[in-house]
C-alpha cells in the first residue's frame, strides 16, 4: 500500500498546500560579502593612492594656491602620527634659524610691543595649522583667521563688544614735546595757499606714504621751514665762556677744541656770528644748528658730567620703548661721522684704530638689523639725578640761564629740559597694535569727521584760534574706537580681528630676505 | 536553493514587553489611545522620538554657538568633536547588525532597543557628519565619498523605514492571501500545474486563451509597479474572462471560473512578490554600502591620525 502523502493543510480559496516544514528566510550573508568585496576594492584603491601614489584621493581637499606646489608631496608638511608640525612650516618660512622667528608666538608677543618680558610661552598657543586651515580649496584665504582663535587669549566678545579703547586714546598719549596749535596752522596754511577745502590744509603737512595707508614723518625742511627760522632769526647776545664766566664757546674756540664731530666748524661761515664785548650772537639760526647743539652739549656735560650716550643725539632720548631703534640708529650715524672725520688723519696709529672702530661699528650695525635685538632707550636719557653735585644752585641757575638764551629760537616750538632739546615725535603713527589704511577710508569719510577732538572747523570759519587748553600738540586729535563702530559693525563693514590686526610682524619684516636664507 | 531544515525549529520568543501587552513585535506597536493615526503608524516609541528631536535641537544649538564663537572646520576642536561623536554613534548603530546575528544571546539586551539606536542614532549620525563638515561640500575625494556614502546609507535606511511602515499595510489591507516570500516560486508552480491539468480537457477556446494569454504569466512570479498603488488586476484579465465566459457553455464556464480563481490568486501572489521583494530588496541598497562606509570611515580615522 502506497504511503499517503502527509499534508498539514491548505490555505486560500484555491486551497494551496501550506509548507510541509518550517521555511527559513534566505540568507543575507551575500549582502555583507558584496559590501565586503566592494569595501576591500575601495580601501585598496585609497591605500594604494595614499602610500604608493601622491595621495591626491586621500587628501582632504586641494591645497591653497600658496602651497599648491606641495600637492604631490604629503611628507613636505605631514609627519606620520604627528600631524603638521611647526617645524615643517619653518623649513620654508623661517630659514634663518633665529630662535624667535617671524612666525612664532614669541614674535607675536614682541611685535609692536618690543617688550621682551612678554615673551613667555602660554599654555594655549596653537600650532600654525590651527589658524591656517589647509586642504579647503585653491582659493581658500588661509590668512583670514577666525576671530575665535584670537579670542582664545584675548578675552573679549568682539570688536563691537568689549574691545579695549585704542591705547593712544585710552592712555591719553599726549605729545607735549612740541608747541603746536593745530587751528592756528590750519588757518595760516589756508590763507597763504588760498585753500578752499580746509582738509587740504591737513594734507599740506600730513603727507601720505606711497601706499596711502599712513603718513610720512613731519619734516622741518619740508613743512616748517617756510615760516620758521627765517634769516632774520637770531640768538640773543650770549656771554662767551672765559675763565670763570659761564657762557658759550665761539666758533674759533670750538674749532680749536678739536672734539669729535667738530669738522663743521671749518666750513661754517664766521660771518654768521656777531661779537659785542664778551658776548656773541648767531644769525641766522638753522634747524638743528650745529653751533647751538655743540654749545648745548658742552653746557650739558658741565651740568651733567655722566650723561654718556646722550651726546650722540641731537635731541633727548624721550621715545617709547618700541621706537628705541631710532635712537640707536642716530647714535650710530653720529659715531660714523666722527670716524669719517678721522679718515684724513696721517698718523698710522689713528688709521689702525680707526679700522678697528669701523669693524666694531659694522658689528653693532649688524646686530641692530635683528628686529628683536634688545634695546634700551634709557641709556640716552639725561636725568636730574646725574647733575654735578659740586655745583651750587646759583651756579646751576647761571648755566640754565645761558642754556635758555642759547635755545631761545628753538623754544618757539621745542621744549628744553636738562639742557637738552626734548625730542619731538615726528612719526605720526599712533595706532600701536593695529593697522589703519587712511586711503581706504578717505573715499567715504572726511579727515575731520573722525579727527574731531580739536574743533578746527569751527575756529577756521571764524579765523580765530581756540584757547591752548582746547588745541595744543598734546591733544592727539585721535578718534575713539566708538567712531569706528559707525561703519564697522556686524552686517556692515568688516569687524573681524584680522581686519585691523596682524598676528605676525608686518610686511617690512616679511620683506627682509635675510630671514629666508639658509 | 532549497532551505535546509534546522535541527530545532525556530520559535519566536515573546518579549517581556509583549507579554505585558504593551508591544506585539518589534515592528508592530500597540495603538496608543489619544495619539494621532500618523503617530500610531510612524512612531514606535514617543520617548525615543521626542528624545531624538531634543538631541537634534541640542546639536543645532551647539553648532550655532560654534559658528558664533568658534571655528567651523573639521580640524578644529569643535569639528573633531562632531566627527568623534559621529563615529561613536556609527559604531553604536552598527551594533544592531551584530545583535541580529546573536539573537539567542539574551544578555545583550532587547533587540528593540538596538533597533531604536539604529534608526535614531543613524539619523543623528548624518547630522553630526554635516556638522563635522560645516554643512559644506567636502573638498577631498575620500571625504566626498564618506559624505556621499553617509547620505546614501542613512537615506536608504529611512527608505527602509518608510517601506516597512507602508508596505505591510498595503499587503494586509488589499489582498486576501498571505504568502511566505520564499515559498512563492513553489506556489506559482503549483498553480501552473493545476491550471495546465484543468485546461487539458477544456474547450478549445479556453485552451487557446490559456496558451496565448495566461500561460506566460504563470511561468513564474512577476513584478508590477501597479501593486504599489493597490491595484490587483494589473493585466485587465477580468474583462477577458468576462468576454470569454459569455461565449462558453455552462459546463465550460465552470472550468473558466476555476481558472479565473487561479489567475487571481497568482496575481495576489505577484503582489506579495512585488511588495515583499521591496521589503527585502531595500537592504541591498543599505547593507553593502554600509559595509563600505564602515571600512572607509576606519581609513579616514587612520589617515587623520597618521597625517
Amino acid at each position: 500500500m502506497a504511503a499517503k502523502p502527509k499534508r498539514k493543510g491548505f490555505f486560500s480559496r484555491l486551497r494551496l498546500p501550506v509548507a510541509k516544514e518550517y521555511v527559513y528566510p534566505s540568507s543575507r550573508t551575500g549582502m555583507f560579502l558584496v559590501g565586503g568585496v566592494g569595501a576591500a576594492l575601495v580601501l585598496g584603491l585609497f591605500a594604494f593612492n595614499a602610500f604608493v601614489q601622491e595621495g591626491a584621493l586621500v587628501s582632504n581637499g586641494p591645497l591653497s594656491s600658496n602651497h599648491a606646489s606641495f600637492g604631490g608631496d604629503c611628507q613636505a608638511c605631514h609627519t606620520p602620527f604627528q600631524a603638521v608640525t611647526d617645524d615643517k612650516c619653518s623649513v620654508c618660512h623661517e630659514k634663518y634659524g633665529d630662535e624667535i622667528g617671524v612666525h612664532t608666538f614669541e614674535s607675536h608677543y614682541l611685535y609692536r610691543s618690543a617688550d621682551f618680558t612678554r615673551v613667555v610661552p602660554q599654555p594655549n598657543e596653537p600650532a600654525c595649522f590651527n589658524c591656517h586651515n589647509e586642504h579647503v580649496g585653491r582659493d581658500a584665504p588661509i590668512t583670514e583667521v577666525a576671530d575665535a582663535l584670537c579670542l582664545q587669549c584675548h578675552e573679549y566678545g568682539s570688536f563691537n563688544d568689549g574691545h579695549p579703547e585704542f591705547q593712544a586714546v585710552a592712555d591719553s598719549l599726549e605729545d607735549p614735546n612740541l608747541k603746536f596749535p593745530h587751528t592756528l596752522h590750519v588757518n595760516e596754511v589756508s590763507d597763504r595757499e588760498d585753500l578752499v577745502d580746509i582738509e587740504q590744509a591737513c594734507l599740506y603737512c600730513h603727507n601720505a606714504d606711497d601706499e596711502g595707508k599712513n603718513f610720512q614723518p613731519i619734516s622741518f625742511d619740508q613743512h616748517c621751514d617756510t615760516c620758521h627760522l627765517t634769516t632774520s632769526v637770531a640768538t640773543p647776545w650770549i656771554p662767551v665762556a672765559s675763565g670763570n664766566t659761564v657762557g658759550v664757546l665761539t666758533l674759533e674756540s670750538l674749532r680749536s677744541d678739536g672734539r669729535p664731530g667738530s669738522l663743521w666748524t671749518y666750513y661754517t661761515n664766521p660771518g654768521e656770528f656777531q661779537n659785542r664785548g664778551e658776548t656773541v650772537r648767531k644769525t641766522p639760526v638753522y634747524h638743528q644748528d650745529r653751533w647751538v647743539i655743540a654749545n648745548l652739549q658742552r653746557l650739558r656735560r658741565l651740568l651733567y658730567p655722566s650723561t654718556g650716550l646722550a651726546d650722540l643725539l641731537l635731541a633727548s632720548g624721550d621715545v617709547d620703548t618700541r621706537e628705541a631703534r631710532a635712537l640707536y640708529d642716530e647714535a650710530l650715524a653720529t659715531l660714523r661721522t666722527y670716524a669719517e672725520e678721522l679718515r684724513s688723519s696721517p698718523e698710522r696709529t689713528v688709521q689702525r684704530e680707526l679700522s678697528q672702530v669701523e669693524d666694531l661699528l659694522a658689528v653693532v650695525e649688524r646686530r641692530l638689523r635683528d628686529p628683536y635685538a634688545p634695546l634700551d632707550e634709557t641709556k640716552f636719557a639725561v636725568s636730574l639725578a646725574e647733575r654735578d653735585t659740586s655745583l651750587t644752585d646759583d651756579e646751576v641757575d647761571v648755566y640754565e640761564s645761558v642754556v635758555a638764551q642759547l635755545t631761545q629760537p628753538c623754544q618757539q616750538c621745542h621744549y628744553v629740559e636738562n639742557a637738552t632739546i626734548v625730542r619731538a615725535k615726528a612719526d605720526q603713527r599712533t595706532l600701536i597694535r593695529a593697522e589703519f589704511d587712511h586711503s581706504a577710508h578717505i573715499t567715504t569719510t572726511r579727515c575731520l569727521d573722525c579727527h574731531n577732538a580739536i574743533p578746527i572747523r569751527e575756529f577756521n570759519a571764524t579765523e580765530s584760534t581756540p584757547p591752548p587748553a582746547q588745541d595744543h600738540a598734546g591733544i592727539q586729535n585721535l578718534p575713539s574706537i566708538e567712531s569706528c563702530f559707525t561703519c564697522h559693525d556686524n552686517g556692515k563693514a568688516a569687524n573681524t580681528c584680522v581686519t585691523c590686526h596682524l598676528f605676525h610682524p608686518d610686511k617690512s619684516q616679511h620683506s627682509n630676505l635675510l630671514l629666508y636664507l639658509e | 536553493m532549497k532551505p535546509t531544515v534546522p535541527k530545532k525549529a525556530y520559535r519566536p520568543r515573546a518579549s517581556r514587553a509583549a507579554a505585558s501587552g504593551v508591544l506585539k513585535t518589534a515592528g508592530q506597536t500597540t495603538k496608543r489611545s489619544g495619539a494621532t493615526r500618523w503617530a500610531n503608524t510612524w512612531v514606535q516609541s514617543p520617548n525615543w522620538f521626542f528624545g531624538f528631536w531634543i538631541v537634534v535641537a541640542l546639536c543645532l544649538v551647539i553648532y550655532t554657538l560654534n559658528a558664533l564663537f568658534g571655528q567651523v572646520h573639521p580640524g578644529s576642536a569643535w569639528g573633531l568633536s562632531y566627527g568623534i561623536a559621529a563615529t561613536i554613534l556609527f559604531v553604536a548603530v552598527f551594533l544592531y547588525a551584530l545583535r541580529r546575528r546573536l539573537m539567542k544571546v539574551r544578555a545583550l539586551g532587547r533587540s528593540w532597543v538596538y533597533l531604536q539606536v539604529h534608526v535614531y542614532g543613524g539619523a543623528l549620525f548624518l547630522l553630526l557628519v554635516f556638522m563635522h563638515t560645516g554643512f559644506q561640500w567636502p573638498q577631498g575625494v575620500l571625504t566626498w565619498w564618506l559624505w556621499a556614502l553617509s547620505i546614501w546609507v542613512v537615506g536608504s535606511g529611512l527608505l527602509g523605514i518608510v517601506l516597512q511602515k507602508w508596505l505591510p499595510t498595503l499587503l494586509s489591507s488589499g489582498l486576501t492571501t498571505e504568502v511566505h516570500y520564499d515559498r512563492i516560486p513553489d506556489l506559482v508552480s503549483e498553480i501552473r500545474r493545476r491550471a495546465e491539468a484543468l485546461v487539458e480537457d477544456a474547450d478549445y477556446a479556453i485552451r487557446t486563451f490559456y496558451r496565448d494569454d495566461l500561460a506566460p504569466s504563470l511561468t513564474g512570479p512577476e513584478t508590477h509597479l501597479a501593486y504599489y498603488l493597490g491595484a490587483s488586476d494589473v493585466n485587465g484579465r477580468s474583462r477577458q474572462f468576462d468576454a470569454l465566459g459569455a461565449m462558453l457553455p455552462a459546463e465550460e464556464r465552470a472550468k473558466l471560473s476555476e481558472l479565473r480563481e487561479m489567475v487571481q490568486t497568482k496575481q495576489e501572489i505577484d503582489a506579495h512578490y512585488t511588495l515583499q521583494k521591496a521589503l527585502r530588496g531595500w537592504l541591498l541598497l543599505h547593507v553593502p554600502v554600509s559595509v563600505v562606509l564602515i571600512v572607509l570611515l576606519g581609513f579616514h580615522i587612520f589617515s587623520v591620525w597618521y597625517w
